[in-house]
């Protein structure tokens, strides 16, 4: 009973998710026909290429309870490392931007855990210095390249709608997916974000754990920034500033607790796919960035609040109201 | 015979608690006595002069940011958002007057924390997610009223932007006062009182009846306020307010915040440490841009400097999350 209760609940979430999904493009798409051609839902999956790689990392910070703010300054460090050492070879400047992130999840994992400082101080830390480092990268301008033939390969589109940028983003999620549900350093990751006294005590491995999840979270961001920068055959300091925004909403919407110990890839793909589709939809009707921006905010805020006490009053009401209906 | 007591002095600077604190206060002098003697031109006037500048708005975002930290909510990240869009509602009101300008961009930071104090104190929602969203609340309102463009003052706004008093700045001026405000408030009153005993223990705090979720609102109010105050310092500078302007903010607000010692579970620290916190940081860019290095630089090292900072003040405290 509990077992099939539990899998209806999952499946439930699910399809809570999907039901949304689908209403907001049924939505969209009767307000402007053009929202399904496949030319718009080609540009839909570029978008998601890039939300959905960065939410992908950060939802793994948040699901061990930590946070890692400094992934938008890591987006635009990858992208400006892939072109500068790329110069001659974008080949080259891809796996020195990854090794670079590897190196900067590193450092911010061991700081947190041998020193037990909160992982939001060291990510403002490790925020302001990449910003910093991608400002000296750029030297003070907008870096291009030559090399169009790999970005023009990624961009190509496949079965109309998808690209090699998308498809390795959804492959990424199915990896990271695959992990956090075969793997007992998946479980110990969920593990240590839902009660991190008791995941030290049972034997949990903690220090790995944030190992794990900083360093994909600082490589997925610095991969979706060298895959852009490939794509727009250029990069600059300040790309990626309002992507954490959206990355946290996606995570959310895709069911990571603000808490900590829940939360699964495959829901976080359909929260990337939902703040994609909304984003996508209101350009489309003729919203201008600030309207977009403003409204990416008030998602985040009611989200937020539905995920505080109010969430928790509402859930109550509800609960009181079925009691008394079944009474 | 009432004499100063050295060893009781001694013993309180160098407490755990106090050991990161007394090194950056120390520092600070050590470092200006350094670069004095080994740095041409580092205290002429006009070098004085702009570090005072500089650190001006930073610190009353500062010591405006440490009740947040105080209380154990970690930082308020809309605080650049809140400063930018002040520009631009400086600009707007600088025809009514420059100090009916001040007091409106100040009241309106001041609705813009009561939203986030009612979210975060009353229906307890995440600090972080709740201000980085507030942040693009504001930013998006800014900018439809702006319409994007810069808004240029008509009015003159030289007293604040480039006036002094006693042959000082009237910004640092202001930054004094800001700072010694809320820190008697913190120090002398129970709001403050009871701001420090929720960063200890927010549960403990609402158990033997304290009034957190009016406290924590009164906090983020302060904080906004002083966010939006910076906001109009940085606008009467240029009479002008656009949305990159003071738009990073938030972050050197936390960096003076966590430089100062201010613990970021709560509870521990002064609004002074942060208000020095910002001075050490802008004394640091100014040597570096006096050595020629350039301004990716500074923000590198201002980022080293807070993750170095924060390990020294774990390091003394035993700290464990």
């Amino acid at each position: 009973m509990a077992a099939i209760r539990k899998s209806k609940m999952i499946s439930g979430a699910t399809l809570l998710r999907l039901v949304l999904l689908a209403a907001l493009v049924a939505t969209f798409a009767i307000w402007n026909p053009a929202f399904i051609s496949g030319r718009n839902l080609y540009a839909l999956m570029q978008s998601f290429a890039l939300l959905g790689m960065v939410a992908l990392g950060l939802s793994l910070t948040m699901i061990a309870g930590e946070f890692d703010l400094s992934v938008g300054s890591m987006v635009a460090v990858g992208g400006l490392i892939t072109l500068v050492i790329g110069a001659g070879n974008l080949v080259h400047g891809v796996v020195a931007a990854l090794a670079f992130a590897v190196l900067v999840g590193l450092v911010n994992a061991f700081v947190i855990s041998r020193f037990k400082v909160s992982s939001l101080v060291v990510s403002v830390g490790s925020m302001m210095a990449l910003s910093g480092f991608a400002f000296w990268l750029a030297g003070g301008k907008v870096i291009s390249t030559d090399n169009f033939d790999l970005g023009m390969a990624l961009d190509d589109p496949l079965l109309t709608v998808l690209s090699w940028r998308s498809v390795v983003t959804l492959a990424a999620f199915l990896l990271v997916g695959l992990f956090m549900h075969y793997t007992l350093m998946g479980r110990d990751i969920r593990v240590v974000g839902s009660k991190p006294q008791v995941a030290a005590a049972s034997g949990a491995r903690v220090g790995r754990s944030l190992v794990i999840v900083f360093v994909l979270s600082a490589a997925t961001a610095a991969l979706a920034g060298s895959l852009l920068s490939m794509s727009l055959a250029s990069a600059a300091a300040t790309t990626g500033s309002t992507l954490m925004l959206q990355a946290v909403s996606a995570a959310i919407v895709g069911g990571v607790a603000l808490s900590g110990g829940s939360g699964t890839p495959a829901h976080v793909l359909l929260g990337s796919l939902i703040l994609t589709v909304m984003n996508n939809g209101l350009s489309l009707i003729g919203m201008g960035a600030t309207g977009i921006l403003f409204a990416n905010g008030l998602v985040l805020m009611g989200i937020v609040l539905l995920d505080g006490q109010l969430g928790a009053w509402m859930s109550e009401r509800l609960a009181m109201s079925r009691a008394v209906h079944s009474a | 015979m009432v004499g100063f007591d050295a060893a009781a002095l001694g013993a309180s600077l160098m407490r755990p608690e106090r050991i990161q604190s007394t090194a950056v206060w120390a520092a600070t002098v050590l470092f200006a006595l350094w670069a004095t003697f080994t740095i041409p031109g580092f205290s002429s006037g006009a070098n004085v002069s702009a570090i005072m500048y500089s650190t001006s708005a930073v610190g009353i975002a500062a010591v405006g940011m440490a009740l947040i930290t105080l209380s154990g909510n970690l930082f308020m990240l809309s605080m650049g958002a809140t400063a930018a869009v002040s520009t631009i509602l400086f600009a707007s009101f600088l025809h009514f007057g420059l100090f009916a300008s001040v007091i409106l961009v100040v009241l309106i930071g001041g609705l813009f924390g009561l939203a986030q104090g009612i979210a975060v104190g009353l229906f307890r929602t995440n600090p972080i997610i709740t201000t980085i969203a507030m942040a693009s609340i504001i930013t998006g309102a800014g900018s439809f009223y702006s319409g994007g463009l810069t808004v240029v003052g008509q009015g003159d706004a030289s007293w604040l932007g480039v006036g002094r008093t006693l042959g000082l700045p009237n910004q640092i001026l202001l930054f004094l006062l800001a700072a010694i405000v809320l820190s008697f408030i913190v120090e002398r009153t129970r709001f403050g009182r009871e701001l420090r005993l929720i960063g200890l223990n927010p549960k403990a705090a609402s158990f033997t009846g304290l009034r957190v979720g009016r406290t924590l609102v009164l906090a983020y109010m302060f904080a906004a306020m002083a966010a939006a105050f910076a906001g109009a310092l940085y606008g009467s500078q240029a009479a002008q307010g656009n949305l990159k302007l003071g738009a990073g903010l938030d972050f050197d607000a936390i960096a003076a915040v966590l430089v100062g010692g201010v613990a970021i579970k709560g509870g521990q620290g002064r609004i002074l440490d942060a208000a020095i916190g910002a001075v050490f940081l802008a004394m640091i860019s100014n040597i570096l841009l006096l050595k020629g290095l350039s301004l990716e630089i500074q923000l590198i090292v201002k980022g080293l400097v807070v993750i170095g900072s924060v390990i020294l003040g774990a390091l003394a405290l035993g700290f464990r999350r």
